[in-house]
Formats: C-alpha cells, sequence, structure tokens
C-alpha cells in the first residue's frame, strides 16, 4: 500500500536542518511579538510613575525625559493633600471592608441554604435568582435611587454599602463550590449531633475557603474601583469614595493641570491593587476566571 | 519498510527542584524490524514502551542513538516529515469534525508534488474507513461513536496517508473485554492486508502474543527479550520474561539444585542433568504439571475449579512463592478428593533462574 | 440532600439576601417596567399627586431624541470596532503565551496587570499620553508646550501630531483613543480566559495533528480555533456586554463631561445618557434601561445562536 520515495541523506539533512532553523525562526517572532505587546501594556504604568516624580516644567519640554532629570517626590505630599486622599483611603477602606464582611454572611448563608438544605420551591428560587444576573445593573439604579432617596440615605456610608451587599454570582459561585463537599460528611455530622451552623463554620468554610478569599478579593476591588453610585448618591466630601475623589479633584475646565501631581495621586490609588495583586495573584486569577465581572 | 533502532536510548532530566533525579526511560535499545511485520512491545507501565513508540513516529528526541527507516537515518526528522501514523491511547479524534473529516485530515495537509485532487482524497478516505469497516458511518461525530468505532476511525485516519510505519499506543485499552477480543484480531487482518510494518505498545500479553509477529518485552527501559511470541514463551531469557507471559501466570518457587537433580523441599522433583549444584529459583508453567499418584511433588489442595476443557486445579506448597499455585490439567482426569495431590513435572516446562541475577539457567 | 426537621431554618439562612434583593433588584425591576410605560414619569410630580397616563411615549421620545441617538451611536461604534480588535489581539497574545515556556509566567502576568487597575485613575494616565499641554489648545497663535508623548512618539517617526483629546480635536481622533484604552482594559480578561481554554485543550491532537504533517497555520485553524471556539464565546459574548455598558472609562479619559473641552457630551453612552436623566426624567431613563437591555439579550442571543451553529459539540 506505501508508495514511498526512498530519500537520500542529503535531501534529509536539508529537511531536518530546514525544520531546525524554523523552529527558532517561529519562536523568535513569537517572543519578538509578545515582548512588544507587554512593553505597551506596561507603557502607561511606566509613563505614569515617571511623570509622577517630574517636575511641571520637565514634564511641559517638547521632547520628553524618559528618565526624570531630578526626582520630585513632593509632588506625592501634594498629590495627598490636594485630593485629601486620607479621607478618601479611610472611606473606602470602611465601606470596602464592612460591605464584604456582611456580604460573605449573607453569601455563605444563602449558599448553605441553597447547597444542603430541602425547602419548598428551591430551585424555582434559585432559577429566579439566576435569571436576574442577565439584566444590567443600570436598569436597577434608577429605582434604587429613588428608593435610598426616600429612606433618606443620602450621604451615609449606608447606601454606600446596603444596596450592593447581595451578589447572586457568588451565592451561585459558593453553592457550587459547597455541592462538590460531600453530602456523606453533613450526613455524618448530622448523626454526631452537630448543629448546621458549626459544620457550616467547621466544614464547609473552610473547605471552600479559596472561593471565599476570591470573593473577597473582587468584593475590595469592587469598592475600591466604584465610580458612579458613590457619585450619584454621595456628594458630602465626608462620604466619597476613592475614585470620585481622585476625578474630581484633578477636572478642570480650562485641560490646565498639574500632570506630575495628577499622575502621583494615581500613582498612589493604583498602588494598593498593585499590591494585592502581587501577593494574592493566584486567588485573583482564579476568581476572575470565573466570573468575568470586574469588581 | 523495515525499521532499525540503533542504540535508542532516553533520559528525561529530572522535573523541579525536588526531583533532581534523572530517568532512563529507554536505555540502549537495539533491534531492527523487518519489513512488514506486526510487532508487540510488551512490559508494565513505565517500562519505556510508549517512549520508544514515540521516539519512533518523532514526536520525542531521542537522548542516544538512532533511528533507520530503510536505509535513511531519520533521527534528526522532526514527526511532520515522516510520514507515520500514529493511533493514540485514547484516539484523540478532533471532536468538532466528523468521521469524515477526521479521516481526510491528513490527506488535506499534503502539499506541493504530493497533494491529491478532491475526488481523489475522498476515494482514499473511503477506501481507509471500508478497510476498517466503518464506511457507513462517515457523517457522525466522534461523540456519537462507540469506542470500538473510535478506535477504527483512529486507524482509519492513521492509515489513509499510506504510511510507512503504522504505530498503536495501547490500542485496545480503552475497549471492554468482548471489544478487545473482537478488534485486536481485526487489526491483525488490517495488517496482513496492507502490508505495512505496525508496532504497537501494550502491557497486556495476551494482546501481544496472540496477534504479533514479534514480541519485545521491556522492563525499566532495558529490552529483555526479543522474538516470536511462541518462542518468548516457551524459552524466556529470566524469571521477568517468564512471569511476564502467560495466563495463569507461571508458578514459583525456591529449590535447589544437587547432584544433577532439582529439589522442591526435600523431595527430588527432576533431573537437571549438567546444572553445578546450587540454590535457584524454578518457574513452572501451570500446563507443566501432570496428575500422579505417584509423583515426587505433594502440595496442598485447595480446590478445583473446572473450565470446560479444562481443569484448574489451585493448591498451595511451602516451597512456593505466592500463596496459591494453579496448575492446568485436562478435563478427562479425575481430580481425586483429598488433602494433597501429587504430580510429575513436564522437563520442557519448567525453568530454572539464578537467586543472584534471576537469569536462566539451561538444562 | 436532608429533609430538615425545621424547614423554617432554610427560610431564614435566606432572608438576609431575599430581603435585600427584594428592595434592590426585584422592586427595581417592576418599578422600571412601570415607570417606563407611564407617560412622561418623573418621581417629583408622582411624589406631587400627579397622575400618569399609560404608553410607550417614553420609548418614542427617546428614540427621537438627538441626544440619545448620539449615545447609542456613540456606544455600538465603540463596541463594533473594540471586541473584534481585543478578542484577535488577546487570541494572538494566548496563543504566543501557550507556545512558550521560559517567560511565560511573567509575561502572563505582564499582561494580566491592566485588569488590577482602577478604570477612572489609568483613563487619567491615557489622557495624560495624548494630552497636549498649553493653555487652551485650539486657538491659532495658541503655543503648544508639550504635545504629549503619544503624540512626540507619532513625530519621532515623522508623523505629524494629532490633536487627540483637547478642544478642538476631531470625532475620530477621540474614537480612536477611547478604542486603544478600552481595547487595553479589555485585554487581560480575554487572554486568561482564552490562554486557559488554550491550556485544557487536549496535547494529543497537536501531536496527532503533527505526526499528519500538519502546517502551523492550518493547526490554527482547523484545530485550536474550533476547540477554543466555547470560550471565543464566553469572551465574545462579555465583551458585546461589557461593550454596550461602556461608561466609566470615557469618564476616565474625558472627565465627566464626556467629550473633549467645548464639546461636552459628544461621546457619551447609552449608561450615561441613563445616568443623566435618572434623578429627573426617570421615565425616560427607565425606557433607555429597557432599551439596553433589549439590545444586550438580542445581541446574547445572536452570540450564542452563532456560536452554537459554529461550535460543534
Amino acid at each position: 500500500m506505501s508508495d514511498n520515495k526512498t530519500m537520500h541523506a542529503k535531501d534529509l539533512q536539508k529537511v531536518s536542518s530546514k525544520q531546525t532553523a524554523g523552529k527558532i525562526l517561529s519562536k523568535f517572532w513569537v517572543y519578538l511579538f509578545l515582548i512588544v505587546m507587554a512593553l505597551i501594556v506596561l507603557f502607561p504604568f511606566y509613563w505614569m510613575l515617571i511623570s509622577s516624580v517630574k517636575s511641571i516644567d520637565e514634564y511641559r519640554l517638547s521632547v520628553p525625559t524618559l528618565f526624570p532629570k531630578e526626582i520630585l517626590w513632593s509632588n506625592y505630599v501634594e498629590a495627598f493633600n490636594q485630593a485629601n486622599l486620607g479621607r478618601l483611603f479611610l472611606n473606602t477602606l470602611y465601606v470596602g471592608l464592612v460591605s464584604t464582611l456582611l456580604s460573605l454572611v449573607i453569601t455563605v448563608l444563602s449558599a448553605f441554604a441553597f447547597a444542603r438544605l430541602e425547602f419548598k420551591g428551591k430551585n424555582a428560587l434559585f432559577a429566579a435568582l439566576l435569571a436576574t444576573m442577565m439584566i444590567p445593573g443600570e436598569l436597577f439604579t434608577i429605582t434604587n435611587y429613588a428608593t435610598v432617596n426616600s429612606l433618606g440615605w443620602m450621604d451615609s456610608y449606608t447606601v454606600l454599602i446596603v444596596p450592593f451587599l447581595v451578589s447572586v454570582f457568588y451565592i451561585y459561585l459558593l453553592r457550587q463550590n459547597f455541592l462538590q463537599i460531600p453530602n456523606e460528611l453533613y450526613l455524618a455530622a448530622k448523626v454526631d449531633g452537630t448543629s448546621d451552623l458549626k459544620y457550616l463554620w467547621k466544614v464547609m468554610i473552610p473547605l471552600a475557603l479559596p472561593t471565599l478569599i476570591s470573593i473577597t478579593i473582587l468584593k475590595m476591588m469592587g469598592a475600591w474601583n466604584s465610580y458612579v453610585w458613590p457619585r450619584l448618591v454621595a456628594n458630602d466630601e465626608k462620604y466619597q469614595l476613592i475614585t470620585n475623589g481622585l476625578r474630581n479633584a484633578f477636572t478642570d475646565s480650562t485641560g490646565d493641570v498639574n500632570i506630575p501631581v495628577q499622575m502621583a495621586a494615581v500613582a498612589i490609588v493604583s498602588l494598593p491593587l498593585f499590591l494585592v495583586f502581587i501577593f494574592l495573584r493566584k486567588y485573583i486569577m482564579k476568581g476572575v476566571s470565573r466570573s468575568g465581572i470586574k469588581g | 519498510m523495515k525499521i532499525l533502532l540503533q542504540n535508542l536510548t532516553k533520559i528525561f532530566p529530572g522535573r523541579g527542584k525536588k526531583n533532581t533525579q534523572e530517568v532512563i526511560a529507554v536505555n540502549d535499545f537495539t533491534f531492527e524490524i523487518p519489513d512488514g511485520k506486526l510487532v508487540g512491545l510488551l512490559g508494565p507501565s513505565g517500562c519505556g514502551k510508549s517512549t520508544t513508540l514515540y521516539m519512533i513516529s518523532g514526536l520525542q528526541k531521542p537522548s542516544g542513538g538512532k533511528i533507520f527507516f530503510g536505509e535513511d537515518d531519520v533521527t534528526e526528522l522532526s514527526a511532520e516529515n515522516r510520514g507515520v501514523g500514529l493511533v493514540f491511547q485514547n484516539y484523540a479524534l478532533y471532536p468538532h469534525m466528523t468521521v469524515k473529516q477526521n479521516i481526510l485530515f491528513p490527506l488535506q495537509n499534503l502539499r506541493g508534488e504530493d497533494k491529491l485532487p478532491k475526488d481523489k482524497m475522498i476515494e482514499r478516505a473511503y477506501y481507509a474507513a471500508k478497510l476498517v469497516q466503518i464506511d457507513d458511518l462517515m457523517d457522525r461525530k466522534p461523540s456519537e461513536l462507540s469506542g470500538g468505532q473510535q478506535q477504527r476511525v483512529a486507524i482509519a485516519r492513521a492509515l489513509v496517508k499510506m504510511p510507512k510505519v503504522l504505530l498503536l499506543d495501547e490500542p485496545l485499552s480503552n475497549l471492554d473485554a468482548r471489544l478487545r477480543l473482537q478488534t485486536r484480531e481485526e487489526i491483525r487482518r488490517i495488517q496482513k492486508d496492507t502490508g505495512i510494518t505496525t508496532i504497537f505498545v501494550t502491557h497486556d500479553q495476551e494482546e501481544a502474543m496472540s496477534i504479533s509477529d514479534l514480541i519485545v518485552v521491556m522492563k525499566l527501559g532495558v529490552v529483555q527479550q526479543i522474538g516470536k511470541p511462541q518462542d518468548v514463551y516457551d524459552d524466556p531469557t529470566n524469571l521477568f520474561v517468564a512471569k511476564f507471559l502467560g495466563t495463569p501466570p507461571i508458578n514459583v518457587f525456591t529449590g535447589k539444585v544437587s547432584g544433577g537433580k532439582l529439589f522442591i523441599g526435600d523431595a527430588p522433583v527432576l533431573d537437571v542433568p549438567g546444572v553445578e549444584d546450587r540454590e535457584v529459583t524454578v518457574g513452572i508453567r501451570p500446563e507443566g504439571f501432570v496428575l500422579d499418584e505417584n509423583g515426587p511433588l505433594v502440595c496442598g489442595l485447595n480446590s478445583v475449579e473446572v473450565m470446560g476443557r479444562d481443569v484448574s486445579v489451585v493448591c498451595r506448597h511451602e516451597n512456593a512463592v505466592s500463596p496459591v499455585i494453579r496448575a492446568i490439567i485436562d478435563a478427562d482426569n479425575k481430580v481425586a478428593a483429598g488433602e494433597t495431590v501429587r504430580y510429575t513435572l513436564k522437563p520442557h516446562k519448567v525453568f530454572l533462574f539464578s537467586k543472584e541475577d534471576e537469569n536462566r539457567i539451561r538444562f | 440532600m436532608v429533609e430538615s426537621k425545621h424547614k423554617w431554618k432554610a427560610w431564614l439562612y435566606l432572608s438576609p439576601a431575599i430581603i435585600l434583593l427584594l428592595v434592590f433588584t426585584v422592586w427595581p425591576i417592576i418599578n422600571t417596567v412601570r415607570m417606563a410605560f407611564l407617560e412622561n414619569y418623573n418621581s417629583m410630580g408622582a411624589v406631587g399627586g400627579k397622575i400618569y397616563a399609560f404608553g410607550i411615549g417614553n420609548f418614542k421620545q427617546v428614540l427621537d431624541y438627538k441626544l440619545f441617538l448620539n449615545c447609542l451611536g456613540n456606544t455600538m461604534l465603540l463596541t463594533v470596532l473594540t471586541v473584534p480588535l481585543s478578542t484577535i489581539l488577546a487570541l494572538l497574545i494566548a496563543v504566543c503565551l501557550n507556545a512558550i515556556k521560559p517567560l511565560q509566567r511573567i509575561l502572563q502576568t505582564i499582561f494580566f496587570l491592566p485588569y488590577v487597575t482602577n478604570s477612572i485613575a489609568i483613563g487619567m494616565v491615557f489622557a495624560a499620553m495624548f494630552n497636549m499641554v498649553g493653555s487652551a489648545f485650539g486657538g491659532e497663535n495658541e503655543i503648544v508646550v508639550t504635545a504629549g508623548i503619544i503624540n512626540n512618539v507619532i513625530e519621532f517617526f515623522g508623523g505629524e501630531a494629532v490633536n487627540w483629546i483637547n478642544a478642538g480635536s476631531t470625532y475620530a481622533a477621540n474614537i480612536t483613543v477611547m478604542v486603544v484604552y478600552i481595547v487595553w482594559n479589555a485585554l487581560p480578561f480575554k487572554i486568561l480566559i482564552l490562554l486557559g481554554g488554550l491550556q485544557s485543550i487536549n496535547k494529543q491532537y497537536y501531536d496527532a495533528a503533527r505526526v499528519d504533517g500538519t502546517r502551523r497555520s492550518r493547526v490554527f485553524t482547523k484545530i485550536t480555533v474550533p476547540l477554543l471556539s466555547p470560550m471565543l464565546a464566553y469572551v465574545v459574548i462579555t465583551g458585546f456586554i461589557g461593550g454596550f455598558k461602556e461608561y466609566s472609562s470615557i469618564v476616565g479619559i474625558f472627565g465627566e463631561h464626556m467629550g473633549p473641552a467645548g464639546d461636552a457630551k459628544r461621546l457619551n453612552t447609552m449608561v450615561g445618557f441613563i445616568y443623566d436623566s435618572l434623578s429627573t426624567q426617570q421615565g425616560r431613563a427607565s425606557a433607555a434601561a429597557l432599551i439596553l437591555f433589549g439590545i444586550i439579550f438580542v445581541v446574547t442571543m445572536i452570540n450564542l445562536y452563532v456560536s452554537k451553529k459554529k461550535t460543534h459539540y
């Protein structure tokens, strides 16, 4: 059945040297492409950092310097004061921590009920919850704005925390995780007379810890990055969050702002996110690949 | 096309910080596979048989040694230029393509002077499909096929480009027992029909014995024995080969040779002329036992299993290495109920091995 | 599952979630539909006891409204430009990342970095990069002090500086900046998902293709892309949804006036439109939100339908 042509030694050599050359060449292009793209991705961060320590005069040179001639740390002090970052930072931290904590409690209880308890209408209720995930959040905002207004919550921490405590997606995520824990463990605990809550605390939560950490990080990042809702409901500076403060401090209708100071402020706001990323990279990437939602 | 493996060696470097030990997967393998034969590479997992197969395919590069296809040294040639057909253990059928598209795929890769016109390709695909009897399933997706059918598609895909060599990696391991029997006959038939030199890898000695022209028994990267299945079975070179081939497996005893006689326990069981006095390991094939009321080998009787044509006598002996020994005897012989059973031994079914290196001691 | 003796227990555990969802999710859905179908509804009037007639006037008004059409156009344009661009780029990067061993982890981390940023904050960095610094730009005798690093680069390669985002800049220039920023922002997530998908493809398919002498390009189009199609579909759908909800990246670059100085709201989007009318014109905002939901729903369905036809298994 085979009609092979015998290859001569020379041809063979040619083919094999060609294939090695091709391999090396293609690897070269792959690396070149990746490194160029990586530099493009990194460039804004680089530009932010070096601009943040330039003097305004140096920044405005018509031929830009790729590394500052003189490092001006005072930009950071100025940025911190000008944008009132200290207060904003504390506000954001407070809102983030409280809402993460409450949200975790609510999520764990609900996920446990959906994963382990039997009650009438469970599946219908769960399906209804999932269905709400399809609706864009902007649709809720209109009514929620009116609701918090009539509740008299405007300009308070409550208004920044309560409306977003329940995330159907996190309940779903955690329920899936709980379901993977063998039911026999629960039955054994019941036989031993362990209460639901104790079982939840001692068994389910430790086993679902990676998911809980992912949720925590995403929730904290959400607080750090939230912009639209705080802008709507917290006009009082006392309750503003960091992103709003940052945007407001440097919006100038003439377009003539001190960009180095602005970049310093941006760097201060970005730094905590990077730190969290460096230390919790694994959880973030895992959480993100499952959620697809920013914050 | 004949294939020559010359001092073929594959060393995997140690992986990671904890495991720096390098692994010699295949050690100095030399073997010439004659043209048009079906060869079984046989051994327990980790013996280097799959690595050998992948080196022949070109998917893995040898650390040392050479591979020749015919007269051509293909050692440095990568897989895409070797023209081999490879059937993977789990078939690796493209799940998004129909059977027909899967089989056509290798042909559509051909370029330049090898390129075929479309109708010729279809013709070849149907020819290959007919060969493995799946020509009525051409428009199905792999997920709609049974394991056996998927296996045939994989073979058809490997055959369609008329390879010089057909390589099969554990071709039957994913099939159920009945299908396995049927498919191995099929592989034998297809190989005979096409005359393509075929090498397959298996850990199942029965499978290898039943269809191969030649078998290669490997252990920890080292070839133990090469030969026709029956020859290897009848004349193993060491204890490992003897133990690896045959079902039920060979019965192993400790014994000693004294004055040209083999003793198991205190009983002289066989004349072994020309063997010097020493401690030995004795292997006796299950069919090597003959019932004899006055036989020298006395075993405690456990049970008798009647299996139609044959009878399997399960018994025990204090010098046996395993707790039970099995003898296969003709069903015509009646085993008398009782505490013990006595045998004489067929000399050509008894193998002696050195206690030290487990190599065969011939007599 | 266990038959709990105390059925109320499940409801007790669920009660915080359910109460909050009723107030902040279920009620808004009902209320949004209600407001959208009450002619010219606004809550100030409603509090004052005004009765609104039922009708589809809000939708008509919204669709006739030039500002809304402008928002719709911006949103569509940005989505149509950024989704294919970021998907193709992410696919290329993911495939290349999957093909290398040394440096893979560090490069993967770098490509993920834009994800852990604040889109407003980094938008301000992009704005600075595109910004021409001087006094108000555009007048005839104005002196530009620095043209911005992007323009510096363009000039370095012999091009001409462009007024990207300042007063007097063109719509095309503004959109270009937005596309660059949105793509930069969208890459990490897509690369993460696609790389995960690539890594889960059985290596044996590639071995089989190699043994069959398949060219690289053919492996890519005939094996990689089809086997990756569920991930690609996911990335495209989420990309479309994100695209139609674009808002804060524009705020990041242009500020809340959503346009270059002197041309506020030029780059406003559907979400921006909803926010603008949310405190005074709830009827109109609700209608716009429902339209947004409708578009997202339809696009998602089309995507699912197409990807079902294209992904075969």
